[in-house]
């Protein structure tokens, strides 16, 4: 499955058709994993303390919320709890009601690859 | 105190630096971390465990370094910003609240008094139209204003947002983890852009200045409240005695974590100054750029507008 800085470098080159910069990212996406939050286990389950089931969205937010990446807006999709981004096939998790709009944090949803065609899926 | 001298005469002697790596371009991949000298990739990963580490005693340690003043800060600040009821405030690096919850409160009370003046204009009411117009008021106490609080760091999110729950404030408040160099915001969409003592710590100050000018709407103001530069040379003596002294003491003591206060105080000296900020700020299309410094320049407050 394609992680950590090669899935940041599709995305942001899907994004906005320039230079990536997801080497960078490599360290705290080792950490956000290792942290047991987002990328992989997409819903907020895994770093949930004892709650059962993840909390809701304030709705208001979703009128400011879009792609960091692409600058796109998101659907919230509830039964996962996230936010979607359709056009790069990632979705953003939501844990204990706060959404993590971070593109480290972003998992891929299976649907289909980004337009730059990864072979890997 | 052999150490004491050492960092003292490191402070003292501070090399001429990389200028585009105080300006916060990154000038290759050499940044600085208080005195240190790293890459970009690991100055984001320390500077997310000193507020990692710190977060649950963050505002114990606000009060306890800086004597209560930085409360006064961040008041002067909201005077400032003079908010009426409707406006959408961005808090970024906002992690624990405070400013968040200073505008609710601002708001609110300024929502009051318009409503009381209302009604003294209004003297011949009925009890229904009172009535009514308290109504309204349980609706919109806050008129329509909101704040969204973004940070980088879950930690500090969520000591936020107990304090919230444990202050009772719940409306027109939202809690967002994202990046000042790439919010996941839409384009002018806020009324007003504010970062208190978090500019210090984004790594590329120029993008995330340019996303703050991105994210407000035409008119919006941009409000940085950040450590600056002391030029009066006695004060500034005594401003880094206390600072080299106190602080990571006090960090030790109370937050059991001295490390992360030293960062603090030479993050604060590698910080840009007044003018150097002014001229940044400009550089990212703000206009009417000014800045004003509170307590002889240990804080300044950076004003602008997109025009």
């Amino acid at each position: 499955m394609l992680r950590g800085p090669a899935l940041l470098l599709v995305l942001r080159r899907a994004a906005r058709g320039g230079p990536a910069h997801g080497r960078h990212c490599r360290r705290q996406q080792k950490r956000e994993q290792s942290s047991g939050s987002g990328s992989g286990s997409g819903s907020g389950s895994g770093s949930g303390s004892g709650s059962a089931r993840p909390q809701p969205l304030e709705p208001s937010l979703l009128r400011f919320l879009v792609c960091p990446l692409s600058k796109r807006p998101l659907r919230y999709e509830e039964a996962t709890n996230e936010l979607i981004n359709e056009e790069l096939g990632i979705a953003y998790p939501i844990i204990d009601g706060i959404p993590n709009m971070v593109p480290e944090a972003a998992r891929r949803t299976h649907k289909k690859p980004p337009a730059e065609g990864s072979e890997h899926s | 105190l052999w150490l004491w001298r050492c960092r003292c005469r490191a402070l003292l002697s501070r090399p001429a630096g990389a200028p585009r790596a105080r300006r916060g371009l990154a000038a290759g991949p050499e940044m600085h971390f208080g005195f240190q000298t790293v890459t970009e990739e690991e100055r984001r990963e320390k500077i997310y465990q000193v507020f990692e580490n710190v977060a649950k005693k963050y505002d114990v340690m606000n009060d306890s370094m800086t004597l209560g003043i930085h409360r006064v800060w961040k008041d002067i600040l909201m005077h400032k910003m003079n908010p009426c009821p409707g406006t959408l405030l961005l808090d970024v690096a906002g992690g624990t609240g405070d400013i968040a919850f200073r505008f609710i409160n601002y708001v609110r009370s300024v929502q009051q008094r318009q409503l009381q003046r209302k009604l003294k204009h209004h003297q011949n009411l009925s009890w229904q139209e009172i009535f009514e117009s308290y109504q309204k008021d349980k609706f919109n106490s806050l008129g329509d204003s909101q704040v969204v609080v973004c940070d980088i760091n879950r930690e500090m999110l969520k000591v936020g947002k107990q304090k919230a729950q444990h202050l009772g404030y719940s409306e027109g408040l939202s809690w967002v983890l994202g990046n000042a160099e790439e919010l996941p915001f839409d384009d002018d969409k806020f009324d007003v852009y504010t970062i208190a003592f978090g500019i210090r710590n984004v790594t590329r100050i120029d993008l995330a200045l340019q996303e703050a000018y991105r994210v407000l709407k035409p008119g919006g103001r941009f409000l940085c409240l950040e450590f600056s530069h002391v030029s009066n040379p006695l004060l500034s003596r005594l401003y880094d005695l206390y600072s080299f002294q106190v602080i990571p003491v006090l960090g030790e003591v109370i937050a059991g974590d001295w490390k992360s206060y030293q960062y603090l105080v030479e993050s604060i000296r590698q910080f840009p100054p007044q003018e150097e900020l002014k001229a940044m700020i400009e550089d990212a299309g703000f206009f009417k750029v000014d800045y004003e410094n509170l307590n002889f320049g240990i804080v300044a407050i950076h004003s602008g507008f997109k025009l």
